[in-house]
């Protein structure tokens, strides 16, 4: 039974404000709907949830979203990304593959913003691998060369734990020289990202959950280089995600 | 400096004028080099009275610094709550590590997974356990708590500041506000979920930490505190609506500041604090303390009868590792836009050279005098 036109916009509508009233119940029975009118389970959570999650990005940024509204909203999307995922059909050209080291850096607790950050890349269709807050340096070089991850994302609201970043920078890059490595939190700007050798950073907050989408949208335009680099390591020919 | 130094920092927290505008602070305000004249290291001062207490007067030793105030981290009412803490005792001499907690009483630790769910369940499942445990749990108040944890070394530390230098400066404390020290004792963003979801059930947890809180601090005023400041930075607007701050945090900090009468109290909250200052001002606290993010001067316009004290930015640029004349340009800022009192928007960051601690005691007595 295919959906008709009208049915798939009616539950891509629901996906997409289910996440943005951070409506869980929502979400979930339109998710299962969608699923049993047979459709396409990435555009259920690109144009249903993703989609979403855009606009709660923008509600963060003008101020009319805090904190635990965007928790709240990704509680809804998650409640619909742990039923569509396993249907996700693995489209080549569409699948964003990748997978990403995050952390917040040794002697720092400030995990508010990177927990935003790591949910962001969840959305995106990212594996990630949250190392949580105070992670001693090694820790983030040890794990991505354990996953070999795409891309190391270091969090650090201080101006004095975020000096670890350019060690942690280093010693990535002596192991990788290509290793993809993303800094934020509100110490770091454009230029001490560039200075440390970092390849981008999310600017301070509270409008770097706008830039962390954005970030994704530039990741997203790297799909295409994931493609060509790698063969479907997370994602099975059936599109389930593999066990590590 | 004049010699009624502490009299005009009381004065001016009353709301009265003193003789200049006092250049101090209710939080942690050590130099790396006051301490390490003293011979002590970073990770060693925060549970030993004495080294508390001499690391707290060292920066008016050296500087002229207008308070001495302790504790430096925000671990010691959590930790006797039962909460875990790390010292980072292996950090090398010069660097910062401020102690951590390393388990709340409820959080991630606290949940165990049932064998072989996958992992979008588990992820369901221990947010929803953490958020039934924070609803069930019974915070309990320890038996004597100024012998619990480190408290009494916060009260010793208090008592030796008082005996040592409490005649020329004021002697001040400070622990962090009911929804923020919640937030050090429960893992903190299903706190913020629940205060959207179920306040109540937060609320509860809430009205404890006042009854906590309010005898934690009579301990401090007790021990010779000349003032108290209470910080709830986990209520700003770059974390929390100013709907939820009105409804939730609000009517815990009037409670709370109801009950502390004995001496001025100061209510610091960092982060954006434009959308809130005039709730904060409704808290009953004798003053009000913002950081760099505030708008002084249309909060001066706002709340013409209210003690303001803010707002240089007390780590990274300029303070840290600009030049002197930077330094001074920031202080006559905050003296410009109106502050009764130049005070840090934070914990001063100890690695401040001395330099730009001196001018910053320059800038004072160039611009401060209450001529203006
Ligand atoms: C809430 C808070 C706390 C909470 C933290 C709770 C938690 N679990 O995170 C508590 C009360 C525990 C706390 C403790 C301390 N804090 Co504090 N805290 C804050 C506060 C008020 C808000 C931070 C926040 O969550 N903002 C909201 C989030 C959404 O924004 P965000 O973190 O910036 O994240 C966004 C971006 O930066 C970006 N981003 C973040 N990470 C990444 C990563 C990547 C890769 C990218 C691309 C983008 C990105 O995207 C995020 C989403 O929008 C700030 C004040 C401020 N002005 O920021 C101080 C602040 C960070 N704290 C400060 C200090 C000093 C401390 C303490 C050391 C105090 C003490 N005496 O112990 C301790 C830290 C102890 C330790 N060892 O870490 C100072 C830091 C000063 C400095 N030296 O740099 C600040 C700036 C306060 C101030 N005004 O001076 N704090």
């Amino acid at each position: 039974m295919a959906p008709t036109s009208e049915q798939q916009a009616d539950i891509l509508e629901r996906l997409k404000n289910g996440v943005i009233e951070y409506d869980e119940e929502v979400v979930v029975k339109a998710a299962n709907e969608a699923l049993e009118l047979q459709m396409d389970a990435y555009q259920a959570v690109m144009d249903g949830l993703a989609a979403g999650m855009d606009v709660v990005g923008v509600y963060f940024a003008s101020g009319e979203y805090f904190v635990p509204e965007v928790l709240m909203c990704a509680d809804a999307l998650y409640g619909g990304l742990h039923i569509l995922r396993p249907h996700i059909k693995l489209d080549p050209d569409k699948m964003v593959k990748g997978s990403v080291v995050i952390g917040t850096v040794e002697g720092d607790i400030h995990d508010i913003g990177k927990n935003l950050v790591k949910m962001m890349f969840e959305v995106a269709g990212f594996t990630v691998h949250d190392l949580g807050r105070d992670v001693p340096l090694d820790n983030f070089v040890d794990k991505y060369m354990e996953t070999d991850a795409d891309i190391i994302c270091m969090s650090a609201m201080m101006t004095t734990t975020m000096i670890g970043m350019p060690v942690v920078i280093e010693k990535v890059r002596a192991k990788n020289p290509h290793a993809r490595i993303m800094i934020g939190g509100a110490p770091i700007n454009e230029d001490i990202a560039q200075k440390w050798g970092a390849d981008g950073t999310g600017k301070d907050a509270p409008n770097a959950l706008q830039e962390a989408l954005n970030m994704i949208g530039v990741l997203r335009d790297l799909g295409d280089q994931f493609k060509a680099e790698r063969t479907q390591k997370e994602w099975g020919a059936d599109g389930i995600l593999q066990p590590a | 400096m004049p010699n009624n130094s502490r009299e005009t920092v009381l004065n001016v927290l009353r709301g009265q004028k003193g003789d200049h505008v006092p250049n101090f602070s209710g939080m942690g305000s050590i130099t790396l080099g006051g301490i390490q004249d003293l011979g002590y290291r970073f990770n060693e001062i925060h549970g030993d009275a004495r080294k508390m207490a001499n690391s707290a007067a060292s920066t008016h030793r050296l500087f002229g610094f207008e308070s001495a105030i302790v504790p430096f981290d925000m671990g010691v009412v959590a930790e006797s709550l039962g909460a875990g803490m790390k010292y980072y005792d292996k950090a090398d001499l010069g660097q910062i590590i401020y102690p951590t907690m390393t388990r709340k009483l409820v959080d991630r630790s606290t949940v165990t997974v049932p064998d072989g769910a996958s992992e979008a369940d588990a992820k369901t499942f221990v947010m929803k356990e953490i958020e039934r445990q924070i609803t069930e749990y019974e915070l309990k108040m320890p038996a004597d708590i100024a012998s619990t944890g480190r408290i009494p070394v916060v009260l010793e530390a208090i008592r030796i500041l008082k005996r040592e230098l409490g005649d020329e400066v004021a002697v001040g404390s400070w622990t962090l506000g009911p929804f923020t020290e919640l937030g050090q004792v429960m893992d903190l963003e299903v706190l913020l979920k629940m205060s959207a979801k179920k306040p109540e059930a937060v609320n509860r947890h809430l009205k404890f930490m006042v009854e906590y809180l309010d005898k934690v601090l009579n301990l401090h005023i007790d021990s010779g505190a000349d003032f108290v400041t209470v910080r709830e930075m986990g209520a700003t607007s770059s974390i929390m609506s100013p709907r939820m701050f009105k409804s939730l945090v609000l009517p815990n900090l009037q409670e709370l500041f109801g009950r502390l009468k004995r001496v001025p109290t100061v209510l610091h909250i960092c982060g954006d604090t434009n959308p809130i200052i005039e709730l904060m001002a409704q808290t009953g606290a004798s003053a009000l303390s913002v950081d760099q993010m505030n708008r002084l001067n249309e909060t001066r316009a706002k709340l013409s009868n209210v003690v303001l004290l803010g707002n240089y930015k007390p780590f990274g640029a300029p303070f840290c590792d600009g030049t002197p004349e930077e330094v001074e340009a920031i202080i006559k800022q905050s003296l410009d836009q109106g502050a009764d009192g130049v005070w840090p928007g934070c914990d001063i960051w100890p690695q401040v050279p001395p330099e730009n601690m001196q001018a910053m005691i320059a800038a004072m007595k160039k611009h401060g005098s209450n001529s203006h």
